[in-house]
């Protein structure tokens, strides 16, 4: 009957000889992707959890460097993500190539299955990447996709380590020389699969060594991480050959996202007559003069960005907590800034809990007096916060 | 291990559904089939076209490569293609964005050359190393297969 089918099938097929396919090779390579995927989903989650907390639960001000890890870890995974999965469908290409295409209902189910985690997982990481390069060839708001997106291809992953759970653990426990050569035919109907024929010698690899693919796979992978995360591990950005972002490039050292001509502040930011409205209780309004007298406190914050970019830098400025205070406020209020940019999706952010002790309105970058790119005359800057919401060219404070 | 696969399988279905639904009711229709095209997209980009061009790459070098140094070259290209892949968006997206935001302003054309001309360098190194101790080898093999024979 296996010989049979084997038989059966189309006379010009694709046929895969090498050896250097095994379950042996494809679970170590689906460990590492499950692992990257894993590290994505979770600091995918706590970055979306940056721009709408729950009251009760406020995005903390400490570790001050939180975001700048969870997302810079984010964007470097899923970067060596987009390698470390081509090897992986490699691995397993042959099996497209099945014959029959499909059994029965459960093949079928299953291979659908297949068909959407690998084509969810490839979008996913085509279009984080390229969200990280500010390209967006598509016609969907990338946020809410990248988002809801992220359920199907983790969702389909798990799916995936069940149905194939005993090919897991038969591909771990063995040696990566040892285990069965990967062809288009399963092993369990081919009589003369390596799996089948007894104790055998290891399948010979004329060249390259199954350990020298991984090993292979490996360098290219460090290589990509190595040469790319400069823009987050600051002490690599020399090395940075593909680097997307390079700080020391940024006016002030420090890389723009939005700069003033495309938010269309320039005018308005750089009047002379601009104020800070401050609202609450005891509402008032702070000039220019006023505000460089008054910005005297000074602080090592990084600044990070959801596209994996961030920076340590020197900022000065007005403690919020301090004008919260003299508008009536404390630290439990609620605030909202708001920017002089007239629309935007992030043209104002809310702060609340431990961030409203710990943010600072800033005045002053690395030491001069801030790029209108930076937010001049006025923007804020808090710890452990994404950056976006670190709203720039401020007009006016709300304590609630 | 049944009771394993079935718990994360429930628990995957349950993940999938949660974002097809959200997707369903939160982005709009005509966005859905554009998205629709990109998964479809991203299949055959990758299952016709990259994998069919691998796959006949490799079985050229098996035929074109002689022996002992096909395993050097099989390895640098797939350094090489990795970075390669990475790199493509990137030079083909440099200098498209204001300078301060500091965004894509290298040459990564010539930073891709770079970067293939050390794995070339590392390769043909790696390669020479081995050719050296097989030599040495070979010289010390001889005497052991004479004594073996004798």
């Amino acid at each position: 009957m296996s010989a049979l089918r084997s038989t059966a099938r189309p006379r010009l097929w694709p046929r895969f000889g090498s050896t250097l396919r095994s379950t042996a090779v494809t679970a170590r390579l689906g460990r590492m992707v499950g692992i990257a995927f894993g590290i994505c989903f979770v600091t995918g989650l706590l970055s979306h959890y940056q721009y709408g907390p729950w009251s009760w639960l406020p995005e903390p001000a400490r570790p001050l460097w939180g975001y700048r890890v969870t997302q810079g870890l984010h964007v470097a995974t899923g970067t060596a993500a987009i390698p470390l999965l081509l090897v992986k469908l490699w691995s397993v290409y042959p099996n497209l190539f099945r014959w029959p295409p499909i059994k029965s209902i459960k093949h079928g189910l299953e291979r659908a299955t297949v068909f959407l985690l690998v084509s969810s997982a490839l979008v996913q990481l085509a279009t984080g990447f390229f969200n990280v390069l500010n390209w967006y060839p598509w016609p969907w708001g990338f946020v809410l996709v990248h988002r809801f997106l992220a359920y199907v291809v983790i969702g389909s992953i798990l799916l995936h380590i069940a149905v194939k759970l005993p090919d897991i653990k038969y591909g771990l426990s063995q040696k990566v020389a040892d285990g069965d050569v990967l062809t288009e035919i399963p092993w369990s109907d081919n009589p003369e699969a390596h799996s089948n024929a007894g104790p055998l010698p290891p399948p010979k690899t004329p060249a390259l060594s199954r350990r020298g693919l991984l090993a292979a796979t490996g360098a290219g992978v460090g290589a990509v991480v190595v040469t790319s995360v400069g823009e987050t591990v600051t002490p690599l950005a020399p090395i940075g050959l593909l680097a997307v972002r390079q700080s020391k490039e940024g006016p002030q050292r420090v890389p723009v996202n939005r700069t003033a001509m495309q938010a269309n502040v320039v005018n308005r930011a750089t009047s002379p007559s601009w104020q800070l409205q401050v609202t609450g209780p005891r509402p008032f309004t702070v000039g220019l003069a006023e505000l460089e007298a008054l910005a005297a406190h000074e602080a090592h914050l990084p600044i990070t960005c959801v596209e994996g970019w961030s920076v340590g830098a020197q900022w000065r400025g007005l403690r919020l907590i301090d004008v919260v205070e003299r508008a009536g406020g404390d630290a439990n209020s609620r605030i909202r800034v708001v920017s002089l940019e007239p629309d935007g999706a992030y043209n104002q952010s809310m702060l609340e809990g431990p961030q409203v002790s710990h943010a600072l309105l800033a005045t002053h970058l690395n030491g001069e007096r801030l790029d209108v790119d930076h937010g001049y005359p006025l923007r804020l800057i808090s710890p452990n916060r994404a950056g976006v919401l670190n709203t720039k060219w401020l007009s006016r404070v709300e304590v609630r | 291990m049944l009771k394993w696969r079935i718990a994360i399988g429930t628990a995957g279905v349950a993940l999938g559904l949660f974002g097809v639904y959200r997707l369903f009711t939160q982005v709009p229709l005509d966005n859905l089939f554009a998205l629709a095209r990109w998964l479809i997209g991203a299949v055959i980009l990758h299952d016709l076209i990259l994998s069919p061009l691998v796959v006949g790459a490799g079985w050229a070098i098996s035929r074109v490569v002689p022996s002992p140094g096909r395993g050097f070259v099989q390895a640098g290209l797939i350094i090489a293609g990795l970075i390669t892949v990475i790199a493509i968006p990137m030079i083909y997206r440099e200098d498209t964005h204001p300078r301060s935001k500091a965004i894509l302003q290298q040459d990564y054309s010539r930073n891709l050359a770079i970067l293939l001309g050390i794995i070339a360098g590392v390769a043909l190194l790696a390669y020479a190393a081995r050719v050296a101790r097989d030599r040495s080898h070979r010289s010390v093999g001889l005497s052991t297969n004479d004594d073996a024979s004798s």
